[in-house]
């Protein structure tokens, strides 16, 4: 089967599903091709949170604002219930140098916008059961939320059909069709598909399918291991994080003598509690290239940490374990954008742990970018050729 | 499909998914039990699809062929264990 389309979108995930149903709403017709099926990857094996707190103050925390707004009203938008609840959240400050990374930090929010301060252990502990006794406080703010990926990536698929987009699933792709230079499509195990423009959204497997254009994408598989616990009556209060994230995340050189296996690990807190009951304990963030197993030494780690933050959790009962890989990159922004040199091929991929929360703004920033040759905002931070030499 | 007292059945007891969500899930693309599992939670729960990964393959298996099936992945653990069994443990364990 061969098929024409304006979009040929790479990935059914929460990004790609995303873009899908902007650009079909935009009314382009639109192809998305997905090689198993819905929130397979990353998007499937996430803590589910829209998480304002943990973005750079800058452009990363302003998109994360901006999603967030979409989501309040996305479910009656796309008419599919996707479970997005603004509980608020709170980052975990257990020494004098996270209390100064976070007062820091919350500080430079708030000049973007964020409702976000600095709160006592004993206010802390209103908000949240079974903390720590050693905690000097929390960050918190209310506008933090979560949402369920797969609903999420179910209503845009969904929504993007009824816009005409055409979803395929079990569509692998192999590579893209080439004329005179320039990509227009890609070739599938369902058939080709020619189209104007083709949307690479793989996440950490775009750098794969980039390589056969002899692009080398700055994306690098980073694995993020979760713990799933039996379903409980509310604990978890909002989400919460713990400060050592932050600090691991965007201050590296603090940790980087440490010679703990749990930062080696990259683990750091993240507590969120779904709408049937489980608890998801985070996260790991290894290189580990392309192994999605999930290991003895960081599921203890994970735990070790987790009942350090809150003892309350230890009675609970592990039901099963997760591992998503995160499409790294080195500033830790994503590449949404066209590719310099590579006519016809946009790229909207490495958006690390944040894939959720940005899912919503991406579409817009995308659909922007390639409808009307600009984004409603600027997003040259987000230039997937910044990293050119 | 819908009144038949057998579509009525729960195929995953955990989460409740009855016999005609799954054939719900499988109408609308679904092609293996991670697929089945995305659209209706079947599986997501305490027994982690002990019992209805065996029963959804078979539905899935009426539908395509079973070598054109994917097995769901199984993972740690291997029966509920609580947090405090791991975190007891010896640290090189």
């Amino acid at each position: 089967m061969s098929m024409t389309a304006d979009a040929a979108i790479i990935g059914g995930g929460v990004i790609g599903a995303s873009i899908a149903y902007r650009l079909a709403k935009a009314g382009k017709k639109v192809v998305l091709c997905e090689r198993y099926d819905f929130a397979a990857g990353a998007t499937g094996s996430c803590d589910q949170c829209v998480f304002l707190q943990s973005k750079n103050p800058g452009i990363h925390l302003k998109l994360a604002l901006d999603s967030s707004a979409i989501f309040q009203d996305l479910s009656k938008e796309l008419d599919y219930t996707i479970d997005y609840f603004k509980h608020g959240g709170m980052i975990t400050i257990e020494n004098e140098m996270e209390m100064a990374v976070m007062s820091d930090f919350a500080e430079k929010q708030k000049k973007i916008g964020l409702d976000v301060e600095i709160i006592s252990r004993a206010e802390a502990a209103k908000r949240q059961r079974g903390l720590a006794g050693h905690l000097l406080g929390c960050t918190y703010s209310p506008q933090d939320g979560h949402v369920n990926p797969f609903k999420l990536t179910l209503g845009f698929v969904k929504a993007a059909q009824k816009h005409g987009a055409l979803i395929l699933i079990d569509a692998e792709v192999f590579g893209f069709k080439l004329e005179s230079g320039r990509i227009k499509g890609i070739k599938t195990s369902k058939g080709d598909v020619e189209a104007g423009v083709t949307v690479l959204a793989a996440g950490a497997w775009s750098p794969v399918l980039a390589k056969t254009l002899d692009l080398a994408l700055p994306i690098k598989p980073r694995r993020g291991q979760i713990v799933i616990t039996e379903p409980v009556a509310p604990y978890v209060t909002g989400n919460l994080l713990s400060g050592q994230y932050i600090v691991a995340k965007y201050h590296p050189e603090i940790l980087a003598d440490s010679k703990s296996l749990a930062v080696r690990l990259g683990v750091g807190l993240s507590l969120t509690q779904t709408s049937k009951g489980d608890i998801l304990i985070g996260a790991t963030r290894e290189f580990a290239g392309y192994d999605l197993r999930n290991t003895r030494e960081a599921i203890r780690e994970i735990l070790k940490n987790a009942s350090r933050l809150v003892p309350g959790l230890e009675d609970l009962h592990v039901i099963r374990v997760m591992a998503g890989l995160r499409p790294y990159t080195p500033d830790g922004l994503p590449l949404v954008g066209f590719v310099k040199d590579r006519e016809g091929l946009f790229i909207a991929a490495g958006h690390e742990g944040d894939g959720i929360a940005l899912s919503a703004i991406t579409g817009v920033i995308a659909r922007g970018l390639i409808c009307d040759g600009k984004a409603y905002t600027d997003v040259s931070a987000l230039d997937p050729n910044r990293f050119d030499a | 499909m819908t009144g038949s007292p057998e579509n009525e059945i729960y195929i995953c007891r955990c989460e409740e998914v009855t016999r005609e969500e799954i054939l719900a899930a499988i109408a609308d693309g679904a092609t293996t039990v991670k697929g089945v599992k995305i659209r209706t939670e079947a599986g997501m729960g305490l027994c982690q699809g002990r019992t209805c990964r065996r029963l959804i393959s078979q539905m899935l298996a009426r539908t395509r062929p079973p070598s054109d099936i994917y097995p769901p992945t199984i993972r740690t653990p291997v029966r509920t264990a609580k947090i405090r069994e791991y975190t007891n443990g010896e640290d090189d364990l």
